[in-house]
């Protein structure tokens, strides 16, 4: 009996071993031609990164093991101890990310790739060469540059291994919001003024939107570019010029009417309109201080924003280092003299194009303009080299137009001897946050004003006096901005109704929002690319060894992370990818990695 | 009339009869949860297999209920359990197919009318293996096994065939006043297959030899006592029987589960549905959930045995040298580890894994350090009684050293009330493990342990809900199981209680 009972499962694992297949079967059966001499010892990678970015490290640490790699993880729970990490230089990767606010390619390398950018660590003449070469030319000259350059930062050298462009998203509340009057850009941040809800009687009850920080660095728009402030701040001040939802730089809902290129691209002219005011709080309300936003204050705000040293904790002027001269322009003549760049016309008529009065007098006092009689201003900006990119800069949030006389007044102290304690310089959060600290003291340009804040939300209040009657006065009365840090924490808030707005909703989401009958997903391109760092700047091989960074550049498959993100993010080759269509893409493959990796334990 | 009343005490006292509703009650709520599930509340469709369980398991219940009534009545009538109403046992053995683990297991506690400990150590025995075969054969669904399966697979069902066999020679032979000393080379084979990680055999082995050899009667009695109480408590018997299965598959899992599947990403297959091939699906990684957690059993276990059994020995030697040396050596020990109690012990974890890193050894010393004072306490209580009694005395007495009497005299009568304590608190090791990875603190996001999948689970709860259901399933279940077995030890242990 026993017996019998041994051979019957004797026979049954036969048979059982026979139906299913072992792992060296398949591997077998699947084994190519890519057998080479692999690495006799496998290379150790230290890869940095943030808990936010730990799919994508999971990610890059798979398709190096798979590669033959051996992957350190050294994951930082937020980014100020990821930044010390990286700052100290304890990776040998780390996951990066870069997000070209402004539209340009140059803001796409400058930074990050020139040997003296704030946020470089290459040393690389013919680096710098092509980046100065790519500024001074068109869009059509340029993009054969930036073609050259990425492949030098990329594919020859492999400062950089490229991950994904991300696509930007934003969740809305379509029960309460009129969908078609919320703007979702490429770049910029997004407008307030036009948003409206379905029923226009509610307007006097606030829109309730959402950001992940509730520290704000500065309210003085030059001294902050960061996801604090800059839907903020981009709401609060009137700029020259705007860009669209896909980055063309523009004038519609800025202080100009029209501007205008003059032949040689160095010279750039604004006409100003007169229908803006700059708003204050008093007893916790917006009022229009009657005091007009002019020539004057663009000049003073343009020329504070160029110089390193207008402020403490200057954060954007190598955005605007470009810029030369700023000046106000009284002399039609001179106006009807210059030539507008790549037209026929004279840079007069291209600013006076649509308009009901056309210009009859120059003013310089702001006081005295009147557009409805023919008295305006003009601005020109004149930058050091030909550099047509200026005007997207210019676009950018931290080209707000503040009151020359509103922050003369209150930054009084003495820039070299700044003491944060005791000085409270124009713009500080502390004094619009709730308690004995509060006294608002902002002007503020745009369509909205901060009112006040705490650590839950902030309120604003629509800016009485900015282009009122237009099409572009803010339709809303009040804005309340929700701090939620956590971005599915802002979606649940967004699917119950304590918010009607959310950007940001994360990819693996989508269909939360899609699926949600009271919402609905907008989603656009965005600048935001992902890519790997290399410790470029240190002792460590990565840095020394092109042929071990190139090993780990042809690693990353970019066709998983699609798969991951469900498709919805698009390859990248560089940061400048999503501006400028280079053609350049990066492959995956193994073969070349064993190679690059035998000839680096060579060296 | 009266010989009614001894049949209604007959009924009290049944051990069978208690269990029979037991096992009913709990199979019904099981078919009733795959009901429940049965049915997509979104779409109104019924899921057929999910359906059939739930047939399959009310059916059981029902059986079950009908096995309880037959008991009920025989004792009432005769005070005895008839052969008839056993031999429904066979029948219901058969819900063993469908995994009922409860019905299993009375239905072969019915069959057997005496109940030696030797009896039920061999049931589970068998139970464990059993189970371990079914979950490692799920293996068979997927496109490829690893390497060794094939071998360990043969090698379990052989181990399986010998173990059967040991049963029914227990259930035929073994008597509570007959141990033929033949049994010893069997009882030795049957200890070996302990190596499995089943601990049952181990104990079924030792008991068969410590009985076949031992002259001593009150040893054996004394054996035979604390088995009696625990196996009286169901849940006790259930959690032993969780917790040596989860530590069976974690070492079997080694040779019959591939790894791979486990941490390398298959973005093939990202976030598949449960099915035949990936039993608990797969994560947004197209990681298998099913091996993640098999795999992941062996972390939480490690860790919870390494973090409670650290600041046990530690805890219990410092305990033990303050209990025994009054007064200074006393306060200056205990004063110092009140500094670290005054320290919560999670925020002392978090604290210690920020500053080294988070990896597993890291981990074990963070949880060790924080439960350090109270194994103290427990161990200082104790012998503070304990070093009163007479055989201490009589031991210094007789000149032993103070080392001797601690190690020799003391700490061994004052080590159950230890024993119950890190029962009780490896469940809480565990989910302490488990929070600390679910916070992003514990071991690396790809390696599998419970709270990693369960982190990943949490942000797709209501998408792809089973995610996060399987693993804090797992998590309960150890836990519960941990925590019942520390009960049931401690009725078994506590002198009070007799």
């Amino acid at each position: 009996m026993r017996k019998k009972l041994l051979a019957l499962t004797l026979v049954l694992v036969v048979v059982l071993a026979g139906c299913v297949k072992t792992k060296t079967d398949v591997s077998k059966e699947a084994e190519t031609d890519s057998k080479g001499n692999g690495p006799s010892e496998k290379v150790q990678i230290e890869l940095l990164g943030t808990s936010s970015g730990e799919e994508d490290m999971n990610i890059v640490r798979d398709q190096l093991i798979k590669n033959g790699f051996d992957v350190k993880l050294n994951i930082q729970p937020d980014y100020g101890s990821f930044k010390a990490q990286r700052d100290a230089g304890n990776f040998d990767i780390a996951l990066s990310s870069w997000t070209t606010v402004t539209g340009n390619p140059d803001y796409a390398v400058r930074s990050l790739f020139k040997s003296d950018g704030d946020n470089s660590n290459i040393q690389d003449d013919e680096v710098d060469q092509l980046i100065d070469k790519a500024s001074t030319e068109t869009p059509d000259e340029y993009k054969e540059t930036y073609k050259d350059l990425e492949q030098r930062i990329v594919g020859e050298k492999a400062y950089i291994a490229p991950l994904y462009i991300s696509y930007k998203a934003q969740g809305i509340n379509k029960e309460v919001l009129n969908p078609d009057t919320v703007r979702l850009a490429k770049s910029r941040a997004i407008a307030w003024e036009t948003i409206d809800f379905n029923d226009a009687s509610k307007r006097t009850e606030p829109l309730i939107t959402q950001q992940a920080i509730g520290s704000l660095t500065s309210l003085d728009p030059i001294k902050g570019n960061d996801g604090s402030i800059n839907t903020l701040n981009t709401n609060m001040y009137v700029r020259l010029v705007n860009l669209t939802d896909d980055d063309q730089v523009v004038s519609d809902g800025s202080l100009s009417y029209n501007y205008a290129i003059a032949d040689g691209n160095s010279d750039y002219y604004f006409l100003l309109r007169d229908d803006i005011h700059f708003a204050k709080v008093e007893n916790g309300k917006a009022v229009d201080t009657g005091e007009r936003v002019g020539a004057e204050d663009a000049v003073f705000s343009l020329n504070r924003a160029k110089d390193k040293d207008s402020v403490p904790d200057h954060r954007t002027y190598s955005l605007h280092e470009s810029m030369d001269k700023v000046e106000i322009v009284t002399d039609l003549s001179a106006l009807d003299n210059a030539k507008q760049s790549g037209a026929d016309g004279s840079i007069r008529e291209a600013l006076e194009q649509g308009l009901e009065t056309k210009i009859e007098e120059l003013v310089e006092d702001k006081t005295k303009a009147d557009n409805g009689s023919g008295k305006y201003q003009v601005v020109k900006v004149t930058t050091q080299e030909p550099f047509p990119q200026v005007l997207n800069y210019l676009a950018h949030q931290s080209a707000g137009i503040v009151s020359e006389k509103q922050v003369e007044s209150i930054n009084t102290y003495d820039v070299a001897s700044f003491n944060p304690d005791k000085d409270i310089p124009y713009g500080d959060q502390r004094t619009v946050t709730e308690g004995a600290t509060y006294n608002n003291h902002l002007y503020t340009s745009g369509p909205y004003i901060l009112v006040t804040k705490n650590d839950y939300q902030a309120e604003f209040a629509k800016n009485p006096a900015y282009r009122a009657g237009s099409e572009f006065e803010p339709k809303i009365e009040r804005v309340t901005v929700r701090f939620i840090e956590d971005p599915d924490s802002a979606l649940s808030a967004l699917r119950n109704g304590e918010i009607h707005l959310f950007n940001g909703v994360p990819e693996t989401k989508y269909d939360l929002v899609e699926n949600d009958e009271k919402l609905v997903l907008q989603k656009n391109d965005s600048n935001a690319v992902a890519y790997l760092l290399f410790n470029n700047n240190s002792d460590r091989a990565v840095a020394k060894s092109e042929n071990l960074r190139k090993a780990v550049l042809y690693s990353i498959n970019q066709e998983e992370f699609l798969n991951f993100y469900q498709g919805n993010k698009k390859k990248a080759y560089s940061t400048v990818s999503p501006l400028v269509d280079t053609g350049n893409e990066l492959t995956a493959d193994a073969a070349k990695v064993k190679e690059l990796l035998t000839s680096y334990q060579a060296e | 009339m009266k010989e009614n009343r001894i049949n209604r005490q007959a009924v009290i006292l049944s051990k069978e009869y208690h269990q029979a509703n037991f096992t009913w009650i709990l199979t019904l709520l099981i078919s009733l949860l795959f009901l429940m599930n049965s049915f997509s509340f979104k779409t109104g469709e019924v899921k057929p297999y999910v359906f059939a369980l739930f047939g399959a398991y009310l059916a059981t219940a029902l059986l079950q209920l009908f096995i309880a009534w037959r008991i009920k009545r025989d004792l009432l009538l005769s005070g005895d359990i008839r052969k008839g109403t056993r031999r429904l046992g066979y029948i219901q053995l058969v819900s063993l197919a469908t995994g009922n683990v409860f019905t299993a297991s009375f239905s072969l506690h019915l069959l057997n009318k005496r109940k030696t400990p030797e009896y039920t150590f061999a049931v589970y025995t068998v139970l464990t293996q059993l189970f371990v075969i079914a979950i490692s054969a799920l293996n068979m669904f997927k496109p490829y096994v690893t390497d060794t399966f094939p071998m360990a697979m043969l090698l379990l069902l052989l181990v399986l065939v010998f173990q059967v066999v040991v049963l029914a020679i227990v259930a035929k032979t073994i008597r509570e006043d007959n141990y033929p000393s033949s049994v010893g080379i069997l009882a030795l084979l049957t200890a070996l297959t302990a190596i499995t990680g089943n601990l049952f055999a181990l104990l079924l082995g030792g008991s068969l030899l410590l009985k076949s050899r031992s002259t001593d009667e009150s040893r054996i009695a004394k054996w035979n006592t604390m088995w009696e109480k625990i196996t009286r408590n169901t849940m006790a018997v259930f959690g032993m029987f969780f917790i040596i299965l989860m530590l069976t598959i974690s070492v079997v899992s080694r040779f019959t589960f591939d790894y791979e599947v486990a941490v390398e990403n298959d973005y093939g297959n990202i976030l598949q549905s449960p099915s035949l091939v990936y039993p608990f699906g797969t994560d947004n990684f197209g990681r298998d959930v099913f091996s993640r957690i098999i795999f992941g059993a062996r972390i939480s276990l490690l860790v919870g045995f390494a973090a409670t059994l650290i600041p046990a020995v530690i805890g219990g030697f410092l305990g033990g040298i303050a209990g025994y040396y009054s007064n200074r050596t006393d306060n200056w020990i205990m004063r110092l580890l009140d500094v670290l109690y005054a320290i919560p012990g999670i925020l002392l974890a978090i604290a210690i894994i920020a500053a080294f890193g988070a990896n597993t050894v890291n981990l074990i010393i963070a949880l060790s350090l924080g439960s350090i004072p109270t194994y103290a306490r427990t161990m200082r209580a104790n012998v503070l009684m304990v070093s009163n009694y007479d055989f201490v005395d009589s031991a210094r007495a007789l000149g032993a050293s103070d080392f001797s009497i601690i190690f020799r005299q003391i700490v061994p009568n004052s080590l159950a009330p230890m024993i119950v304590k890190a029962t009780l608190t490896i469940g809480g090791a565990v989910i302490a493990t488990s929070s600390l990875s679910y916070l992003g603190l514990g071991v690396e996001p790809h390696i599998p342990e419970w709270g990693n999948i369960l982190r990943v689970g949490s942000t797709y709860l209501e998408s792809h809900s089973y995610l996060a259901i399987f693993p804090g399933l797992a998590i309960i279940l150890l836990v519960l199981s941990f925590n019942f077995l520390g009960d049931g030890l401690r009725d078994a242990l506590d002198p009070r209680l007799d």
